[in-house]
């Protein structure tokens, strides 16, 4: 039994804290979230300087052979610094499907300009009838000759408006909630038509329209299988990423109550709070064992994997509510306003929460 | 026990509605003009644009039922904006402690809406412990005004208002609640600074205020030096129970429900989903206890009673399903909550985070939550604080 990370785990979580900690203060923060794009290109050098954008793609194909174990210390130092840079976009959406899609072809293309950060790519695979279901698709892609051609509309896809590549589920057949016959295609960000706007927590995202996109077929990246097992990876970056926000949340609060006086004696020197930080401290530790045991039935190929993924995202988006929402009520006023950090990590936890299914969602996944 | 309307109930009720159909604004008309029109008519029926000022004052004088019967059939109709610092919270205060000279000067400008006011009460070191409030108040030598200096926070409106009234600070010798002055001071003049707090919701609604070396006649000083505290003790209390809001909640929760109903899950829509179906109707459950407390509270004040043990309850219970209701909003909303200033897949789903975001702060002012079960706790219960 050992729950230590490798040297070389160690030395990257070293790394990113170091990166967190000389680029991440909260007013360069807001600065980056505000500014048109929503991320720094420098930043974006910097991570792929520091192979952090080769990290999860096979040593044949340019990567570090990294697994699930590397990209959750990324995601969670990501969320404990609320990162903006579109990693979650890239690497472990575009990337991890690249990564596992059987095209040869586009994966030898495409995987070198996404470690080098010059290739970007997102996924979008979100309809509004759908809600959190992945295989309640209605975007159609019709064949034709060499080519599908793709209709739908598809929601609140990250970071689409500096991707240069989309990747699109659509249905080649089957009805609107079978499996069978979704199709994931690999489309040039030229031939899409994008509403891009902001979003709550100061990322970025898109509504894509498909109006008669015509698609080589060879950029037929996978099928259902492959977008539930990158979904169940986007459960684990999410959910390290959020474990980063609870941890700074729930510390700030210890730190803040213990400066802040009222009624002549410390916050912190109240029972109450100091008993509902401790609930916040347990849901913080529960968050961290369970994402540590679903991370490595996945990197074990445990037949378990996918339940516990479920069993994750639903605990992860709970016990994010509940310490988000305590850590504001505890700061007072001050939790209210955008000056303090503690609203941003909320906001963050909160989309966290609406991505890849939520809390109920995840629950009913567990116990079906 | 019964809980029937008699029929000068029902009357009232059918002139209420009839009064709000008459009143509505009319499409395309000028919103200042019809904010005009609409309390000067409200006025014209004797006091219904100051439902609840004593009838001494120029209200309408209604029984308790009347009031909730009022509440209820506003809270669907749109009224024209109106804030609660003078006409609800400085008005109370005025009429029983105000001077004879002050009650004619400012009554009449609150009443007609001519003037807005906000509320100077925290302060950076004093938020639920407002009594330890700092902002200094000098009496000069000669004993005609007062220099007042310091800081106010979370002031609600300030960039709007022409006055403030302001609990300041005369004597820190004793006991903090004692020696606490109660001054009312123009807001556009050189030493008042206002500057905005932007909160999570991207509103600006609450300020930080700073006074420096602001001159303060004596007349603006309502009743006693040093007993400021006592005069707004009465009126946050007041306040407190008005902040429930249950009405307001219910309408809330109908409304969540349609805009469930438009969300499609699978081959139904999301209130089929037993999990939100189970949430909502615990809510509506709640809702249909508290809407009891709060007639079990308004039917101890008919008869003259002090506030029974119930209505402490209200403000907390009051805003946590203010709170639980916002959180489904956001739940309903599914990805499109996130979508930022832009009206994205379901129409509510802007609104809907906005207001979760913003009522973060409804278990926070008038007393924080934790700080109400403590007073519970105290005088409720007879519990001591170890």
């Amino acid at each position: 039994m050992n729950f230590d990370f490798s040297d070389e785990q160690q030395l990257l979580q070293q790394s990113l804290e170091r990166f967190v900690s000389e680029n991440y203060d909260l007013a360069t923060r807001k600065k980056l979230a505000d500014s048109p794009q929503g991320y720094s290109d420098d930043n974006w050098s910097t991570m792929a300087d520091l192979g952090w954008l080769a990290l999860p793609f096979d040593e044949t194909d340019g990567g570090f052979g990294g697994n699930q174990i590397d990209t959750m210390i990324v995601m969670e130092q990501f969320g404990r610094g609320l990162v903006v840079e579109p990693y979650f976009a890239n690497i472990v959406l575009g990337g991890g499907m690249l990564k596992r899609s059987s095209n040869q072809a586009l994966r030898t293309n495409l995987l070198p300009g996404i470690i080098t950060g010059d290739v970007q790519l997102t996924l979008a695979h979100a309809e509004e009838q759908a809600r959190f279901d992945l295989d309640d698709v209605v975007t159609t892609a019709r064949e034709d000759g060499e080519h599908h051609v793709l209709n739908g509309k598809k929601s609140m896809a990250p970071n689409a408006a500096t991707a240069t590549h989309v990747i699109v589920s659509a249905r080649t057949g089957g009805g609107q909630q079978d499996k069978t016959g979704i199709a994931l295609f690999l489309i040039d960000a030229d031939d899409l038509d994008g509403n891009h706007f902001p979003t709550v927590d100061g990322g970025r995202a898109s509504e894509i329209s498909l109006d008669n996109v015509r698609v080589p077929s060879d950029r037929m990246i996978g099928d259902y299988e492959l977008l539930a097992m990158t979904a169940q990876d986007a459960v684990l970056a999410l959910s390290a990423e959020a474990l980063g926000c609870m941890e700074v949340l729930y510390k700030s609060t210890v730190d803040y109550t213990q400066e802040r006086v009222q009624f002549d004696q410390p916050l912190s020197d109240f029972q109450v709070v100091q008993h509902r930080m401790v609930d916040m401290f347990m849901e913080y530790e529960q968050c961290k064992s369970l994402l540590y045991r679903a991370t490595l039935e996945a990197v074990q190929g445990a037949p378990t994997a996918a339940r516990t993924s479920h069993a994750l995202k639903h605990l992860v988006g709970k016990s994010a509510s509940f310490i988000g929402e305590n850590a504001v009520q505890l700061h007072g006023g001050m939790g209210m306003t955008e000056e303090l950090a503690i609203g941003h990590y909320f906001k963050r936890l909160l989309v966290i929460e609406s991505q890849f299914g939520n809390t109920d969602y995840h629950l009913a996944q567990f116990a079906a | 026990m019964e809980i029937e309307l008699n029929n000068d109930d029902l009357e009232f009720r059918h002139e209420v509605r009839d009064f709000l159909k008459e009143n509505a604004a009319k499409p395309g008309a000028d919103y200042s003009q019809w904010r005009m029109d609409y309390f000067e008519n409200a006025a014209a029926k004797g006091g219904w644009d100051v439902p609840k000022w004593p009838v001494e004052f120029g209200g309408p004088g209604w029984s308790p039922t009347q009031h909730y019967i009022w509440e209820q059939e506003t809270v669907t109709a749109s009224l024209p904006w109106d804030m609660p610092f003078g006409i609800g919270m400085l008005a109370p205060i005025l009429m029983n402690y105000g001077s004879k000279e002050q009650i004619d000067r400012f009554l009449p400008d609150i009443r007609e809406r001519k003037v807005n006011w906000c509320q100077g009460y925290s302060e950076p070191g004093a938020g639920s412990d407002l009594a330890s409030l700092k902002t200094k108040a000098v009496l000069s030598d000669d004993g005609t005004h007062y220099t007042v200096t310091g800081t106010k926070v979370w002031t609600t409106m300030a960039h709007m208002a022409d006055w403030m009234f302001c609990l300041t600070r005369t004597d820190d010798t004793g006991i903090k609640q004692e020696g606490i002055t109660f001054l009312l001071i123009p807001m556009k003049q050189d030493g008042i600074e206002v500057k905005p707090i932007i909160t999570l919701g991207g509103a600006h609604s609450v300020n930080m205020v700073h006074i420096t070396d602001v001159k303060v006649p004596i007349e603006n000083r309502i009743g006693e030096e040093g007993k400021g505290w006592t005069y707004a003790k009465g009126l946050l209390q007041h306040e407190r129970t008005g902040l429930a809001g249950i009405s307001r909640s219910i309408v809330a929760l109908e409304s969540l429900k349609r805009q469930a109903q438009s969300v499609s899950r699978g081959n139904g829509t999301l209130m089929d989903d037993p999990a939100f179906k189970s949430k909502v109707a615990e809510l509506e459950i709640d809702l249909l206890a508290v809407e009891f407390t709060e007639l079990r509270s308004l039917a101890a004040a008919a008869s003259g009673d002090d506030p029974g043990p119930e209505s402490s309850i209200l403000k907390l219970k009051g805003t946590e399903i203010q709170q639980r209701i916002q959180k489904l909003t956001v739940e309903a909303g599914g990805i499109y909550s996130a979508a930022w200033g832009v009206p994205v897949g379901h129409k509510f789903a802007r609104s809907g985070m906005q207001g979760y975001l913003g009522g973060r702060a409804n278990t926070i002012y008038g007393g924080a939550s934790e700080v109400q079960k403590d007073v519970i706790a105290k005088n409720v219960l007879g519990l001591k604080r170890s």
